[in-house]
């Protein structure tokens, strides 16, 4: 039992941690708290139904789609609410409230629109594709259904996540680290005055930053039905505070830390739900308080928040 | 006249009144009390983020903790409604104390650190295996000391209360003080405002009045989960309702419950969603053109806004 | 003279037939709530749409006869949506009660949602007409106020289940039992009688896994491995709909095969669980047989036969499946409908009484209604039974206890 709560928690975690990555960078760039984060990651989830119920569309490629189509959406979204935001007294608070005004209002139109019902799709359908990149591997056909790791058995669809949430962080990292436009979001996550005062198109960089961040959401959207259950329209609120907590942990502004923040964040609960299933929900809310009040540069901490 | 008096007049004594007759010419007693909970909410966090700035998320915390302490005592020892009453109170007040710490976080992390807060005494009162104490997921029954007349009548009591307290704050030194650490910290320590001291303060008002809302709800309803008392439908509603009306005054909130909740119960009970719609873009709308409410605009026509 | 005074009585009484009839209301209004969404939806619409059919057809004969006003009176359905929210629940059932003015009062299905009018309908002096809430503690000696229509109570309903398992059980070498249920007033409830009638069989059947996890639970991948962990040789999954479903997906998923799997909702809600999950998640799955499952010789309303199809053509294009939610639904109706036919007034408590008189003797196509003192039901009782493969690609239902009701032997462990 200790070794599958450590390798299923592991894959968990990255889940998390591809879910923290968006919020991680919109915040670190803009210093802007979207609250509406976990719901744009529930609507990459629908999009991912929507897609495989009409269209029979396996999820994979709809990672793809939903990221860029969530990616267009952030940038129009972003020089809508955004710049004006920026010019108040209190930007921080009042895009907090901006933005759970937002969270609310998809929640409420996806309601009106598809109804408080529990929507899932088959966990075949991350089989299929992973025993097809299996099976190209491996040099041999491989059976669609639970993957063995290390002697443990996983839902397929555990195995498909960790992997894609790997590539998505090794993709931000190239994006920031190799990429012109990533270097000059670094520089605005620095300091943003900085680099106005340099010359950078700071709107720009991070309106590119706001559509990326809305974009992993969507793409880590894709993975909730088989990693969360089943999706509903109002499931975004408690991922939110749970995506806060990863990225608090791992300490703000640093993908990488997000990606340890995750991993800590899902061993300690699959642990948690595996030894002590009924406290394992209040694991995020304290998690996030005592890094807050301890240690509130987060693990990997650089940028400390005092009153 | 002193302002106070003149505005004791003018708001506290017509709401107390008007809520004092409605229930002998309107039959539908849990509405009226509803409105009373939400206009002693929203005050409630009035005080803590129009005069300090602060955005508690998890303000149904000490509302929970208020209802769930008023039932502990009911339950366990049998106590008489007003003594519970009182427990409930400090119930809240004890978990504000607790919480104190966060305040040396800014703005957006205190908001999500309280809202955590929230969430984590949700899910220690709601745990089975606290069952024995706080009967966990399977709600609460009181049924020993169900009086609905009673309770509406201190439900009254308290809402009175609450406004008198903030009435006292727009008017005295101290809520001149809260302002001022809003405005700007610094400059107010600098001016010899124990900065500290007088937002504890506020903050531990603010808790209290969400108790004992929380204890009187308790005993109003005498069957509920926890769900129910630890709703974050309570926060948006009390933010939304003080953001509506306006920050820092009396009429905001009052305002803003009559208004709001008064469409909600006539048009948005049976269609919730188009409400929650209605609400959220409300938000926006509000954030984005009129940050400090109602209120401001009649401010900013030149009329004083109690 | 004679003729004169028969003239004379048979006016007299004419007339106060007429001022009777006079006196009459002019439709009887029924109050009740429903769920369109939320955890509860799914048990909701159902009983909501049995009774509206109930309505329906009684309002298409002219209406119900009322003893009290010796007349057929037509029926008006007063409904509000509560979505699941207890709160907001609580206020429309008083508005139901102080602005509407119903004669009879009517609460949303199941436990939750029925628990929070017990104490606004006692406040108010009405009688709860409780559909599908089992929760034991609403039927307390101190509270008239309250009859339970469909369930049976929830302290009663699982003992077929413990029975099976203690009984036959160990026969077929089930001595290790996993249980996991939602905590909740319905599932909490029927896991505390499944404990307690286990512990005292003293028949060797023990429970080596018991675990309470959050009604909006999920995801039970890890949950599921924890349980393979403590090697049982039978499941129990005690959950809501929404539950059961994700929790057989996950076994799915999971490649993981217990001997022995007992969901509750795969036989209340056959049609909904086969649509979400595909036959295959049922095969072999352990559940309870209701009403939907097993035709009982109806003396009162319609039969399950003619009421699926009644029901079928009525709501051809509708989301809401079938299934012994829709039955309670139109049991309340019958109920109702006999309960008012011997009535002397509309009086809440003269209503409780003729509804009391009933028990017993009233055998509709969900069994016989009977109740005990305080009003909680415990004549419809479900039988445990197993899905099995059947002919081309349907499945069957097997009844596996009591014994005298069974229709096959169990299929231990499963394939």
């Amino acid at each position: 039992m200790f070794t599958y709560s450590l390798l299923a928690g592991l894959l968990f975690g990255l889940y998390f941690s591809l879910i923290g990555l968006g919020l991680n960078l919109v915040f670190g760039v803009m210093r802007i708290v979207n609250l509406a984060h976990g719901d744009f990651l529930m609507l990459g989830a629908f999009l991912a139904f929507w897609l495989f119920t009409l269209f029979a569309l396996n999820p994979v490629p709809a990672i793809a789609i939903a990221f860029l189509a969530f990616a267009i959406v952030g940038l129009p979204l972003y020089y809508l609410l955004v710049p004006r935001l920026l010019r108040a007294k209190d930007p921080e608070m009042l895009s907090f409230i901006l933005f759970f005004g937002l969270s609310q209002v998809i929640e409420a139109v996806t309601t009106i629109a598809f109804g408080t019902s529990e929507r899932s799709i088959p966990g075949d359908q991350l089989g299929h594709a992973v025993a097809v990149v299996a099976g190209f591997f491996a040099g041999h056909k491989v059976d669609t259904g639970p993957v063995e790791l290390l002697g443990q058995t996983f839902p397929a669809s555990w195995v498909a996540s960790g992997v894609a949430s790997g590539c998505a962080v090794l993709l931000v990292y190239l994006y920031l680290y190799r990429t012109r436009l990533g270097y000059l979001t670094r520089a605005v996550m620095d300091n943003r005055e900085e680099a106005i005062a340099t010359g950078i198109n700071v709107h720009r960089v991070s309106a590119v930053a706001f559509g990326i961040g809305l974009g992993l959401a969507a793409a880590a959207g894709v993975f909730a039905p088989f990693m969360l259950g089943s999706i509903t329209p109002a499931m975004g609120a408690e991922v939110t505070v749970t995506s806060f907590a990863v990225i608090v942990i791992g300490s703000l502004g640093n993908p990488l830390g997000t990606v340890l923040g995750g991993i800590v964040y899902g061993i300690s609960y699959v642990f948690m739900q595996s030894y002590y299933s009924s406290w394992a929900n209040l694991l995020p809310y304290v998690l996030l308080i005592a890094i807050l009040l301890v240690r509130p540069s987060g693990l990997l901490g650089r940028r400390v928040r005092r009153a | 006249m002193p302002r106070i008096v003149r505005h004791v007049l003018l708001i506290l004594l017509p709401v107390v009144g008007a809520f004092a007759i409605l229930p002998s010419v309107y039959g539908n007693q849990l509405l009226l009390f509803n409105f009373m909970i939400f206009m002693t909410l929203a005050q409630g966090l009035n005080i803590i983020y129009g005069f300090t700035g602060y955005l508690p998320f998890g303000y149904v915390g000490f509302f929970g903790a208020g209802a769930y302490g008023f039932s502990l005592m009911v339950i366990h020892l049998h106590a008489p409604p007003l003594i519970a009453l009182m427990v409930g109170g400090s119930a809240a007040v004890a978990l504000a104390v607790l919480l104190t710490p966060l305040f040396r976080l800014s703005g957006a992390y205190f908001s999500i650190a309280n809202l955590a807060a929230a969430l984590a005494v949700f899910q220690v009162v709601s745990n089975p295996n606290l069952e024995s104490v706080t009967k966990g997921p399977y709600g609460i029954s009181l049924s020993g000391v169900f009086d609905p007349a009673l309770a509406y009548g201190t439900a009254l009591a308290v809402l009175a209360a609450t406004i008198g307290l903030v009435i006292y704050l727009r008017n005295s030194h101290f809520g001149m003080a809260l302002k001022a650490i809003r405005e700007d910290p610094i400059s107010a320590s600098m001016a010899g405002i124990n900065v500290v001291r007088e937002r504890v303060i506020a903050w531990l008002l603010s808790a209290l009045v969400a108790g004992l809302a929380g204890g009187v709800f308790a005993w109003y309803v005498s069957v509920f989960y926890p769900e129910t008392v630890f709703s974050v439908e309570f926060t948006i509603f009390a933010i939304v309702f003080a953001l509506f009306g306006g920050n820092a005054t009396v009429t905001g909130p009052i305002l803003g419950v009559v208004i709001l909740y008064g469409i909600y119960n006539a048009v948005g009970i049976s269609t919730p969603q188009y409400f929650q719609l209605l609400y959220g873009a409300l938000i926006m709308g509000l954030v984005m053109f009129l940050p400090n409410g109602l209120a401001s605009l009649l401010q900013r026509w030149g009329i004083d806004v109690p | 003279m004679t003729r004169l005074a028969i003239l004379a009585a048979l006016l007299a009484s004419l007339t106060t037939a007429a001022v009777r009839a006079a006196d009459a209301p002019a439709e009887i209004k029924l109050g009740t709530l429903y769920a369109s969404s939320g955890r509860f939806a799914s048990i909701s619409m159902p009983v909501h749409d049995g009774l509206k059919l109930w309505i329906d057809q009684k309002n298409a004969d002219g209406g119900v006869y009322v003893k009290a006003f010796n007349k057929k009176i037509p029926l008006k359905l007063i409904a509000y949506d509560d979505q699941s929210n207890t709160a907001t629940a609580a206020t429309l059932y008083n508005q139901l009660i102080t602005q509407d003015k119903v004669d009879v009062l009517i609460a949303d299905s199941g436990s939750v949602l029925t628990s929070i009018a017990v104490p606004i309908a006692r406040d108010h002096k009405m009688l709860l007409i409780d559909q599908t809430g089992t929760g034991a503690n609403f039927f307390t000696p101190d509270n008239p106020y309250i009859a339970l229509m469909a369930d049976p109570v929830s302290s009663v309903w699982p003992k077929p289940l413990a029975d099976f398992l203690t009984h036959d059980g160990p026969g077929l070498g089930i001595k290790r039992v996993a249980m996991l249920y939602a905590t909740n007033d319905f599932t909490g409830t029927q896991a505390n009688t499944v404990r307690k009638l286990i512990k005292e069989s003293n028949s060797g059947v023990e429970i080596v896994f018991d675990e309470g996890v959050p009604t909006e639970t999920s995801n039970y991948t890890v949950l599921l491995n924890n349980i393979r962990a403590s090697n049982p040789d039978a499941v129990l999954h005690l959950g809501y709909a929404s539950n059961d479903i994700a929790f057989l997906r996950n076994v799915q998923d999971s490649g993981i095969k217990f001997k022995f799997l007992f969901c509750i909702y795969p036989g209340v809600e056959t049609e909904l669980l086969e649509k979400n999950l595909g036959r295959k998640a049922l095969d072999y799955v352990f559940t309870y047989v209701t009403s939907s499952g097993m035709a009982y010789k109806n003396e009162f309303g319609m039969s399950l036969k003619e009421y699926k199809d009644a029901w079928q053509k009525k709501y051809a294009d509708s989301k809401v499946e079938f299934g012994f939610n829709s039955i309670a639904g139109y049991t309340t109706g019958l109920v109702l409908e006999k309960a008012l036919s011997v009535a002397t007034s509309l009086d809440q408590l003269e209503l409780r009484k003729a509804i009391f008189s009933l028990s017993g003797n009233l055998k509709t196509l969900d069994g016989t209604f009977e109740l005990d003192a305080n009003g909680g039901q415990i004549g419809e009782f479900t039988p445990v039974g197993q899905f099995v493969p059947g002919e081309g690609d349907h499945l069957k239902l097997l009844t596996l206890w009591p014994h005298d009701l069974a229709s096959g032997k169990p299929v231990y462990p499963r394939p």
